[in-house]
């Protein structure tokens, strides 16, 4: 069945005709062009295609299009403003944080909600490790990746941050 | 399915047809309502031709894998959406968390974290904080899984269930829900749309552990709750759930009355988790062996006691 999906897509509306077979990621992929949603085991285990939908974390290969009606998403492409990266992305290259890069929107997705959801509470090892957890990256560079959300807390607290 | 080969062909005709991505889909048509009525109205106008969601999260995995195979349209009801089952309310006495509620929500429940703690600790371990955002106690239970790592918790905490169809109400212990893998005594037009669950008394303590190949996002080999309640001493109530070793998640009532009426010593403890043990017939697949999952069962049991009793000394 063909409907008209309505949703706030990184601060904008769009409006875009889906099928209700459509899954949030094919959607974003293939209409809304957001192609850092990546598209890899399909079935929640890995965390690459993780965006915020109404500002939590989701597998957007397990969320239906068609529920999202009215809903709030955002991918990575939403963290630069003006073409200037997030200091959240600045934190991933300072602190080495991608190798191959394939999991990284999903980790700066994911991270994004978890440095807001902290506010002044320092983050501890322990806490972005469980948060991470359902974010896979086969380079294996989980300790990098660790010290960027340290970093990126910090730009936060250091009021860089939007 | 049918087996005469023409029916083979119609069947690989919708499947094609039917191709989205990398597999197949069938058509879906999906709806959102928001009120009961409006619920109860889908579930009986749509028949065989209906599927409950909520999350989401077993239900796309299951039709893109082949899994569950559909040949014709699907009728997909979100009750996610359904203001009405997206509380978490306490009575008196008990706990009523709606259908629709995620396992991020009710992990994060004050009201779960101090009458029902045990329920708690198994959302913690399941999954990965992407899925527990979506996914619902609700659909957990529905999907029967016997690895179903909320069923052991509300299993012990002798939790019911509210099914609703055009008749009204119905309550029914989870013990009484589940009748195999991924069956459970629901029926075509009913619709699960709460889980209620007797509060913790001060003199009980629950605990939930589980064992996966690994620790995180992972479904279990073997899961296991213990309830007790102790008064003067004595174990008077004891409830001990295991998940992954046989059909449905299960109860093991003969190590449940060994215990009680008994001193938690050791060496009762010990009996109990190999009496336990021993009730059990797992079966060996992919994730595990069935005499390490008696093992690991036997282990789990004993370890939830002891920490029972930690708790309540």
């Amino acid at each position: 069945m063909k409907m008209p999906l309505t949703f706030m897509l990184n601060n904008q509306q769009t409006t875009i005709e889906v099928d209700a077979r459509q899954r949030l990621l094919e959607v974003l992929r293939n209409q809304g062009g957001m192609t850092s949603v990546h598209r890899s085991c399909e079935e929640g285990e890995c965390g690459a295609c993780t965006v915020l939908l109404n500002e939590e974390p989701v597998n957007a290969c397990l969320v239906l299009a068609a529920s999202v009606q009215r809903a709030t998403v955002m991918t990575s492409e939403g963290l630069v403003k003006n073409g200037k990266p997030h200091p959240l992305m600045k934190a991933f290259t300072d602190e080495l944080g991608i190798q191959c890069g394939f999991c990284t929107p999903g980790m700066l997705m994911n991270a994004y909600a978890l440095i807001n959801r902290a506010g002044d509470n320092l983050l501890t090892d322990q806490i972005i490790r469980k948060t991470l957890e359902g974010n896979l990256c086969r380079c294996t560079g989980y300790v990098n990746i660790i010290k960027s959300v340290h970093t990126a807390q910090k730009a936060k607290l250091a009021g860089e941050w939007w | 399915m049918p087996d005469n080969s023409a029916g083979n062909n119609a069947m690989k005709n919708t499947v094609m047809k039917n191709f989205i991505g990398s597999r197949a889909m069938p058509d879906l048509v999906y709806h959102s309502p928001k009120e009961m009525s409006d619920l109860l109205a889908l579930v009986d106008t749509h028949g065989t031709s209906a599927r409950v969601v909520a999350g989401c999260t077993d239900f796309i995995p299951s039709i893109r894998t082949g899994r569950w195979c559909f040949d014709r349209e699907l009728n997909l009801i979100d009750i996610s959406k359904m203001p009405a089952l997206n509380q978490i309310e306490k009575t008196d006495d008990e706990l009523k968390i709606g259908a629709g509620v995620s396992l991020t929500r009710i992990l994060e429940s004050p009201e779960v974290k101090i009458h029902c703690p045990v329920l708690a600790q198994a959302v913690e371990q399941m999954a990965s904080l992407q899925v527990r955002n979506t996914a619902t106690m609700g659909g957990n239970i529905c999907m029967a899984s016997p690895a179903a790592d909320t069923v052991p918790p509300l299993l012990v905490s002798d939790a019911w269930v509210i099914i609703r169809d055009d008749e009204g109400e119905h309550k029914v212990l989870l013990t009484d829900f589940f009748t195999g893998p991924g069956r459970s005594v629901l029926t075509q037009g009913q619709v699960l749309t709460h889980i209620c669950i007797p509060m913790k008394k001060s003199n009980e303590a629950a605990w939930f552990q589980k064992i996966g190949t690994r620790t995180a996002v992972i479904i279990s080999v073997v899961s296991a709750a213990v309830r007790v309640a102790i008064s003067s001493g004595v174990c008077d109530t004891a409830r001990i759930a295991l998940g992954s070793v046989a059909p449905t998640p299960v109860r093991v009532a003969a190590a449940e009355q060994f215990l009680e009426g008994k001193l938690l010593d050791d060496q009762v403890i010990a009996e109990c988790a190999r009496m336990a043990a021993h009730a059990i017939s797992p079966i060996s697949d992919l994730r595990s062996s069935k005499e390490y999952r008696k093992d690991v069962a036997q282990t789990l049991v004993k370890r939830s006691i002891l920490a029972c009793r930690e708790a309540l000394k």
